[in-house]
């Protein structure tokens, strides 16, 4: 089920009644309809992938609950591996199994040896990459003794399952979301209210922002053999708002959508187009992904502690498996390479933690200095979108060339100019807005705070009416999904 | 909890009414490039204006004809009259099954027709219905059927569209509109017909394309032929001549020939009567008025002959 559907408008003031209402008397009922709810949200795209998630749900639970009595260290790390093996296999197997093969059979017909193997033909299953980590963090955290394991087997399958953050996150942190499942939920006025507020902002950003960017950025990027350099510059900044809408955007909705059922999910977007260097902008672009690896893979190879060398190594690893785990494909092993180099200068002379508050704090103007930063960050960031979002490596190496060539000094050219002006409108007001709420946890959710409601509701109403007004005919599926 | 209900629904009606107020005013100042889904073009291509406005006081009719630009442009009624046969042309640019409901379920009784005769072009069939929805929003009264149509569709652009054409038909914005017959080189003809200056089309090669239909179309054909033929009235299905070139570019014509073959009596005229690209037709699609007369006398004869 997608966020901007109507399936969606329907199925969650169902699931909101049925839970302050119905089930709200029992702490149990309330995750079994949780569970259900979510089970229902994942099947509407494909039931045989709920079998995925229980086997997941089930194998974690046994492990978490023989971890809980194991003593002995060697059997405990095993019990850990089989965690490892059986998440990292099923996302290995779906995910990676093609790539793998492909890469095989070509290494070794370059060494002269054709190796006969087909493809398989495998549907990814969704969310995939977020669930397993999430799962995985349980029983890190449980073999580590950060967390008791969970007794209670409803709760833990609402915690792997949990509607809101199912197929696109934020990956949350056993330790930070399974207790909220232990504690009887009370309504919040002011904490629903501001997951209403959640959800509208992501949803300008997923169908006004991110769908417009889209048409434009498919456009180009599918045609851009035939495109010159100027124009392709214009796809890539469409693609970093397009991907920064669509993945930031889901990211409310869930946020938010969450908050009405009582939760508190973590941030996973801070504002990162604002940042003024590359290690702000990992600080602040999804973050739970960034703090899983931090945790979970960074400080356990060494982290930053030791000399030159291993924080190059710890580095490179780091933002290679982030780049792995998008996809299957050499372009995102690039991206992540190169967003590697970006920060290493910084990490190794110390300036990785420079920047630690919001841009400009208190004050509406940037200075210069300030402002050059931020411009310089972004352009290296859309520098690095292109290979997330080329089709191969050949493609991207020959759209970066077209953009270094004498036609980057060229008026671009688009099929449908007016639509594209238009587009350009909305960016820059979005970009107004989000500057604007910068220091709030999403960009609306302080305006309006002292204004009379009357005023209050037509700001609201304003963002209903663009996203009635902007939305691209063609309704499109969330990019995340595909990771 | 009883405040955070109450302050929705307020919030809600709010909202609702924030929206169609400046829906319209959006709809009527805003410049075009800021209202992607609005496209509200009274007196649009094709004349569909003049043909509904006529329709309502046109009486009983022999033929009627239905279908895409194929059908306005393709059935000459005035051809049709001369051999005897009273008709009227209730085709509209890119017509698919489910507007095609729409006007039937307005205009059937009205006519009355003893014969209907639906022209099916292939790539109506494979489209989503939007753009034909927004022209008979605009040109003709906005009623139930409209808003079924709309929830069929469910397309953002054909909600808004509706919504607007709503407020304009309730605050009687086009009353005082007059379509003019000699648009360019269209020139009504009445009865419904669309006589195009005399051009002629210059043949070129055509990508190669598969008819593939959508389910969803193809059930709203299902329906328009039960209805037809619970009224007991006899129902011909009509793929009007095509350039060659463009014919020939289907893969699979095949298969679309016996599909229509399952649901009523079919003619496929491309493979009956044999038209010159470079005489007959003005454009890849259309027949100019010298292969429009030879079309419909092919038709005639056959009709005729029943």
């Amino acid at each position: 089920m997608l966020f901007n559907s109507i399936d969606f408008a329907i199925f969650l003031p169902i699931v909101f009644i049925l839970y302050w209402f119905v089930t709200n008397k029992s702490l149990r009922l309330q995750n079994l309809l949780i569970v259900a709810a979510s089970y229902l949200f994942y099947g509407w795209w494909d039931w045989r992938f709920l079998s995925l998630i229980l086997f997941s749900t089930l194998v974690d639970y046994t492990i978490g609950r023989k971890l809980s009595v194991e003593e002995n260290q060697n059997r405990r790390k095993i019990l850990l591996w089989a965690s490892i093996l059986v998440n990292l296999g099923f996302l290995g197997f779906f995910k990676y199994y093609n790539f793998f093969l492909d890469n095989f059979v070509t290494a070794f017909s370059f060494f002269g040896t054709e190796i006969k193997a087909s493809s398989l033909n495998i549907i990814l299953p969704v969310g995939i990459s977020f669930y397993t980590f999430q799962t995985l963090s349980y029983s890190i955290d449980v073999y580590k003794r950060k967390l008791e394991p969970t007794k209670d087997f409803i709760a833990f399958s609402a915690f792997v399952s949990f509607f809101p953050q199912l197929v696109a996150g934020p990956i949350e942190r056993a330790t930070h979301l399974l207790p909220q499942f232990y504690k009887k939920r009370t309504f919040e006025y002011s904490k629903a209210v501001d997951g209403m507020r959640q959800i509208l902002w992501g949803l300008f950003k997923k169908i006004v922002i991110a769908d417009n960017c889209a048409e434009f950025a498919n456009q180009i990027f599918n045609n851009s053999a035939e495109l010159n350099g100027s124009t392709l510059v214009l796809g890539a900044i469409f693609f970093t708002f397009q991907i920064y809408g669509d993945f930031s955007g889901y990211s409310d909705i869930a946020i938010g959508t969450s908050r009405l059922f009582g939760f508190d999910l973590m941030q996973n977007f801070n504002f990162p187009y604002f940042s003024r260097d590359i290690a702000e902008f990992w600080r602040r672009w999804h973050i739970s992904l960034s703090t899983w690896f931090r945790d979970y893979l960074y400080i356990p190879l060494g982290g930053s502690r030791g000399g030159t060398w291993m924080k190059v190594r710890n580095t490179f690893i780091i933002f290679i498996v982030s780049g792995f785990w998008h996809g299957a494909n050499w372009t995102y092993i690039v991206w992540g390479i190169l967003n590697a180099i970006y920060f290493l200068p910084l990490l190794l002379t110390n300036n990785n933690r420079n920047n630690l508050e919001t841009i400009a704090q208190g004050k509406f103007f940037p200075s210069i200095k300030e402002f050059s930063f931020m411009l310089i960050t972004f352009g290296l960031t859309v520098f690095a979108w292109i290979f997330f979002r080329a089709e191969n490596m050949g493609h991207a190496i020959s759209y970066i060339s077209e953009i270094l060539s004498p036609s980057i000094f060229s008026i671009p050219k688009f099929t449908d100019m007016s639509r594209a002006l238009m587009t350009i409108i909305l960016i820059a007001i979005f970009v107004l807005v989000e500057w604007k709420g910068r220091e709030g946890h999403f960009a609306i959710s302080h305006i309006g705070q002292r204004w009379h409601r009357s005023l209050r509701w037509t700001f609201y109403s304003l963002i209903i009416f663009a996203i009635g007004m902007f939305m691209p005919s063609v309704e499109s599926p969330f990019i995340y999904f595909q990771f | 909890m009883k405040k955070y209900i109450s302050n929705t629904i307020l919030f809600i009606l709010f909202t609702s009414l924030f929206y169609l107020t400046l829906l319209f005013l959006w709809g009527r100042y805003a410049p075009t490039i800021f209202k992607p889904t609005i496209s509200y073009h009274l007196g649009s291509q094709g004349h569909l204006y003049s043909r509904l406005s006529e329709v309502k006081n046109y009486g009983d009719v022999d033929i009627l004809f239905l279908g895409s630009s194929h059908a306005y442009r393709g059935f000459d009624t005035r051809v049709f009259q001369k051999n005897g046969y009273k008709s009227f042309n209730l085709g509209s640019s890119s017509q698919t099954p489910a507007q095609t409901k729409v006007l039937l379920n307005r205009y059937f009784e009205r006519l009355n027709p003893k014969l209907v005769i639906y022209e099916v072009y292939p790539t109506i069939f494979t489209l989503d219905g939007v753009e034909s929805s927004l022209d008979i929003i605009a040109n003709d009264k906005n009623d139930s059927e409209s808003l079924k149509m709309a929830l069929k569709i469910n397309n953002i652009k054909t909600y808004n569209t509706l919504v607007y054409a709503f407020m304009n038909d309730l605050f009687g914005f086009n009353k005082s509109f007059s379509e003019s017959a000699v648009k360019g080189s269209d020139k009504y003809v009445p009865g419904g017909y669309v006589e195009k200056e005399i051009g002629f089309y210059q043949p070129s090669e055509l990508e190669k394309k598969e008819i593939s239909i959508l389910d969803y179309q193809l059930e709203n054909f299902s329906e328009i032929v039960q209805l037809v033929e619970n009224k007991n009235i006899e129902l011909i299905l009509v793929y009007a001549p095509i350039p060659k070139v463009n014919y020939d570019s289907y893969i699979n014509t095949g298969y679309f020939d016996s599909l229509m073959s399952r649901y009523s009596e079919y003619y496929n005229f491309n493979e009956i009567i044999s038209l010159d690209d470079s005489l007959h037709f003005q454009d890849s699609h259309h027949l100019n008025q010298n292969g429009v007369n030879l079309f419909n006398e092919k038709l005639i004869e056959i009709l005729n002959q029943k």
